[in-house]
């Protein structure tokens, strides 16, 4: 009895294995597409599935696995780099575009997407600015969804209670240090005014602290004539002075910008909750403080304007791909991990994704949506984009860019006087990227 | 039993059970230690990189790196800032604090004082809390607008004080002195115990003072101790990183970047993995001849 029930068992354990080999021989043959992004608040979830119902109705055979990432851009990116430095990267790649197109595709990390897009109509529904933007060496890399622009904000009520105009527009730089200098002087328990610097700012101290200002004073950090990095130039010197009146001499930025470990943190809930006066910072903290506060209170409590250049010529704001799609060049099957970032980007999911995490959507069909054109803050977001000033997408930006946040830093702190930290910055860069790779312009 | 009495062949039998004994040890070592070592070497040695075209390029550029690093002026700092660090966290604070504690600890009890423990319990906490975790709670406290230490500065009426901006390096020490003083003061507390009480007895018949029994007995009969425990905090506060990384990230500018932090930064946030590897392996070489300083001063005074 006991020796039969023995042997039942044990070809029951060899039916099984059989069957689970089989199984997982099945599952080895079926196609399997990788997709890795980050997100720490979670609204790109549901999205996310969105379009992986539609791939998968489409691609019933293909095996689709999306995997979420809860931690900060930065690490994401060393965990993606170091995934792809060994072979083991996804296929589809959700991530921030700008400089990483560039030491992405010159790593050889991801395939250019020409032919991809070529035989996608929809593509003609995205402007050119914004093609632009995914664009290196000739190659479309990326698709972007939702654009980065960047704004002047004011909180009205300190502007109010100081008796200076809302709703206000700056027409120069002075302008914007006057005001400031009125809300020190008459609300001496406010913080008049934050520009990012240092290390501490991050790639915001670029973005929103430097490159507004020395835009605006006709600077250019990258000579596409030549392929030279610009080192010096009469706007870093200006740029550079402002930041040194504003942190120095009239001591409108508060030091701890440059210590606090996350000052945007802080100083975003600030600009809200009415003790900041003035602070330029991205469009998306607008977005952000609406879904926090509602729309209403957001408006009342604080504006947001173009920046004016140096001496009031123009009004421009800093723009940004955003973050962008991505094929890996290490997936074996490419042409269905763009299916699925071309079921992502479809007109639908850019248009209410961007709702709710407001920013400019980056194909046009999508701004047209009824929810979208009733929501005054999308509609200027998108418009500013007429506006906006692009960073240069090269692989050198990161290393510029920290170099960049040491140079303000060294200023504005009084580490240096300007043209010493400027001799500091133009060796260091020298360094950093070759003599001969830098240029100076009178 | 001493090993001369034993026959050949109980050696060699003595010897196989060691060597078995050592090797699950020595793989590992080999596997986690001396492997990484010996890629960390080959990868300075080349222009490594997880983006850009050396990421697809890698070539071995000689000392390129190491020629690049002496002209580089944020290393030379990141090099003072290891210096200042390690002697103000380290030496002044975790080696010298360690021991003034381990020695009130054994006083104190030697006349029957209690609450000692309790002191001791306090001071263990800190070092049982991981690095991060501290480096989180110090960041909280220096914070100039919601920080506990302006706010009780506040209390007071006193002014708030930008501690991570006017004196971000003794902010870090202070911090590291916190978390790591406990290592030493065990260290030490048990080495104290190794001394015979009948020793300070006998001084004390002799009409020796306090100090005199601490600098005649104490001190040559744990001067050993002393030594290894002064290696082991040195060497792992050069390494320290993430104390640093938690509360200030190296800044302002470069003020609390240690070569720990550089080369983190080269590697990995600026990507140059060769690079990187380069810093570690000045960091390691000015370890080792620390390491050897304090033997060499160590058999001085033996």
């Amino acid at each position: 009895m006991f020796v039969r029930s023995k042997w039942i068992v044990v070809c029951l354990i060899v039916l099984m294995m059989i069957l689970s080999i089989g199984i997982v021989m099945n599952a080895a043959k079926k196609i399997t597409v990788r997709v890795w992004y980050p997100d720490e608040s979670g609204i790109k979830a549901k999205y996310m599935d969105q379009a992986a119902e539609v791939f998968k109705k489409d691609f019933p055979n293909v095996n689709l696995e999306i995997t979420r990432f809860r931690v900060p851009p930065g690490d994401f990116k060393t965990k993606l780099l170091l995934a792809l430095a060994s072979g083991e990267g996804p296929d589809v790649i959700h991530f921030s575009g700008g400089s990483n197109i560039a030491e992405f595709a010159d790593a050889g990390y991801i395939v250019p997407l020409d032919k991809y897009v070529n035989a996608w109509p929809d593509w003609s529904q995205y402007p050119n600015a914004v093609k632009s933007g995914v664009t290196y060496e000739g190659h479309v890399y990326a698709i972007p969804y939702g654009l980065d622009m960047r704004w002047l904000y004011y909180n009205k009520n300190i502007f109010k209670a100081v008796g200076l105009p809302v709703p206000w527009q700056p027409k120069t730089w002075n302008d914007i240090i006057n005001a400031a200098i009125v809300i020190k002087e008459r609300a001496p328990d406010k913080i008049p005014y934050v520009l990012y610097a240092g290390v501490a700012g991050s790639g915001g101290t670029l973005s929103q602290g430097f490159l507004p200002l020395f835009y605006g004073a006709g600077g250019k950090l990258y000579d596409s004539k030549t392929g030279k990095w610009i080192v010096d130039s009469p706007a870093y010197r200006k740029t550079l002075e402002y930041y040194r009146q504003a942190f120095l001499e009239y001591k409108l930025v508060p030091q701890e910008v440059m210590t606090l470990p996350k000052p945007w943190t802080t100083m975003r809930k600030k600009l809200f909750t009415g003790e900041l006066g003035i602070l330029y910072e991205g469009g998306w903290v607008y977005g952000g403080a609406m879904s926090m506060y509602g729309p209403e209170k957001t408006e009342k409590a604080v504006g947001y304007i173009l920046m004016p250049s140096e001496d009031g010529k123009f009004f421009f704001t800093i723009g940004g791909s955003g973050t962008v799609w991505y094929v890996s060049a290490q997936s074996k099957h490419p042409e269905l991990a763009w299916e699925y970032v071309k079921r992502f980007n479809c007109k639908d999911i850019v248009a209410k994704l961007n709702l709710e995490a407001p920013h400019p959507v980056a194909r046009m069909d999508s701004a047209n949506i009824p929810e979208f054109r009733a929501m005054k803050y999308m509609v200027d977001c998108t418009n500013s984009l007429k506006y906006a000033r692009f960073l240069p997408i090269k692989p050198e930006l990161n290393q510029v860019a920290y170099r960049i946040q040491l140079l303000t830093s060294r200023v504005a702190s009084g580490e240096m006087t300007v043209e010493k930290a400027m001799k500091k910055y133009i060796s260091e860069i020298k360094a950093d990227l070759g003599a001969e790779n830098v240029e100076v312009i009178q | 039993m001493p090993l001369t009495l034993i026959k050949g062949s109980d050696i060699v039998k003595r010897s196989y059970y060691l060597i078995l004994g050592f090797l699950p040890a020595a793989v590992l070592i080999a596997l986690f230690f001396i492997t990484p070592a010996i890629w960390g070497v080959y990868s300075s040695l080349t222009n490594m990189a997880l983006v850009g075209k050396a990421a697809r390029h890698l070539q071995f550029i000689g000392f390129q790196n190491y020629f690049r690093l002496f002209r580089d002026d944020a290393f030379f700092t990141s090099i003072i800032n290891s210096v200042k660090y390690v002697i103000g966290s380290a030496i002044i604070g975790q080696f010298l604090l360690g021991f003034v504690l381990a020695l009130l600890l054994e006083y104190t009890e030697s006349k029957g004082v209690k609450g000692g423990n309790v002191v001791y319990g306090v001071v263990m906490l800190a070092w049982l809390t991981p690095a991060l975790v501290s480096g989180f709670e110090w960041g909280a406290m220096y914070d100039f607008y919601y920080g506990t230490l302006n706010n009780i500065l506040k209390i007071f009426g006193l002014s708030k004080i930008n501690w991570l901006g006017k004196v971000p390096m003794l902010s870090v020490i202070i911090a590291n002195i916190w978390q790591g003083t406990a290592f030493s003061m065990m260290i030490f507390d048990s080495a104290l115990k190794t001394i015979p009480p009948e020793l300070y007895e006998a001084a004390k018949m002799d009409g020796a003072s306090h100090w005199q029994s601490i600098r005649y007995i104490t001190l040559p009969l744990i001067k050993n101790i002393a030594v290894i425990d002064l290696i082991s905090v040195t060497m792992a506060t050069f390494g320290a990183f993430l104390m640093i990384m938690t509360i200030t990230s190296g800044g302002p500018g470069m003020k609390t970047t240690t070569m720990s932090l550089y080369a983190y930064r080269s590697a990995f946030e600026n990507f140059r993995i060769g690079y990187g590897c380069s810093i570690s392996m000045v960091l390691l070489v000015i370890n080792l001849i620390f390491g050897f300083t304090y033997l060499k001063v160590l058999k001085k005074i033996s």
